[in-house]
């Protein structure tokens, strides 16, 4: 049997396991694994993950914009937990072209992407070409647009190293918002205090604002951006079956 | 190796744009005789060649690139940029190859 369809015939049989089921399946199954940590409520895996292997590995994007209080969390997340934790930074030479080019706030102009292409996806991609798999937080209900469908294991075509399979997990894919809450809660999980000022989606200072009630957590970043359509999708048309 | 390039068509009928301009790019480069095979993958169809190949390897995006070395599994490429640079061994920049990434995927949970 293919790689392709271990990927898919494992993720059908852990749709029903739990975030922890799924990330000891991830920890046991590869060695060369590690959690990427945002700062926000991905602090669930991290909690989960230490509780499953001690050292477990995890990583943070430094985009040298996060928020004070995400820079807390992370330092207080690596002296709580018994884990191995890496901040990662991008490349100095790409910021200071990128400042020298367009300035300290090229995104609200232009758009995101190139600004998190070189503080975020450069630097994990290189960080990704030494992994097997990795862990992130992704939740379907995170963005009914774009995540609907997201996989609790799916096969990385993005990042894998040439030739090679890289294995990513969401393991939070089917949990809401409020089972992420109920979990920080019943743990006593230190979280982001950002998130009680009104933040539901904690990225980049510049690029993220508290939400009001009733709107989505998705709108509390980069808001000035007309929501794209993503044409590159695969979609079938069930109606013609 | 064989190399098979599947393009998509909307579900309105229409071409897709990326496909147009992968295969616009594939020709100024020179790179067309380097493709065996070109297949459709027609929303309105689920039964179409590229379509069944989307299924048979879980792809959920086009255009695409499916490497057949003779091996049990073929390589499949989503990615524009890493397809020229790893198959083609084209010379390709970082700032061309994160845009890309960042314009079809969705990485805004990093």
């Amino acid at each position: 049997m293919s790689e392709t369809l271990n990927h898919v015939d494992i993720n059908h049989k852990l749709q029903e396991s739990s975030p922890q089921e799924i990330l000891e399946y991830a920890i046991s199954t590869y060695d060369s694994i590690a959690i990427s940590f945002s700062g926000a409520e991905d602090i669930v895996l991290v909690d989960m993950a230490s509780k499953i292997k001690a050292g477990v590995r995890v990583f943070c994007l430094d985009t040298g914009r996060l928020h004070g209080e995400t820079y807390q969390l992370i330092e207080k997340a690596r002296q709580q937990y018994d884990i191995q934790l890496e901040v990662l930074f991008p490349d100095a030479n790409a910021v200071q072209k990128l400042v020298a080019e367009k300035g300290l706030y090229s995104f609200y102009t232009d758009n995101h992407q190139e600004c998190c292409g070189i503080r975020k996806v450069a630097p994990l991609r290189k960080k990704l070409l030494t992994l097997d798999a990795w862990v992130t937080g992704q939740r379907k209900d995170q963005n009914p647009g774009t995540r609907a469908e997201i996989p609790v294991i799916q096969n990385d075509r993005i990042f894998a190293r040439p030739g090679e399979t890289l294995t990513k997990f969401n393991p939070l894919a089917n949990w809401s918002s409020t089972e992420v809450w109920q979990y920080i809660r019943k743990n006593n999980v230190p979280y982001n205090p950002l998130h009680d000022q009104g933040f539901l989606s904690i990225g980049c200072e510049p690029c993220t604002k508290p939400v009001g009630p009733g709107q989505h957590e998705r709108e509390g970043r980069w808001w000035w951006e007309e929501a794209t359509k993503k044409e590159c999708g695969l979609h079938v048309d069930h109606s013609k079956k | 190796m064989k190399i098979t390039f599947v393009k998509k068509i909307l579900a309105d009928g229409s071409p897709c744009k990326k496909c147009g301009e992968v295969a616009d790019k594939l020709e100024k480069m020179g790179h067309m005789a380097r493709i065996d095979e070109t297949i459709i993958a027609d929303e309105r169809d689920s039964n179409s060649p590229g379509m069944l190949i989307a299924a048979k390897y879980n792809v959920e995006r086009a255009p695409f690139f499916v490497i057949d070395k003779g091996e049990e599994t073929p390589v499949i490429y989503t990615v524009f940029m890493k397809f020229l640079k790893e198959v083609l061994e084209q010379q390709t920049s970082e700032a061309e190859e994160l845009k890309e990434i960042m314009k079809d995927n969705d990485l805004d949970f990093l």
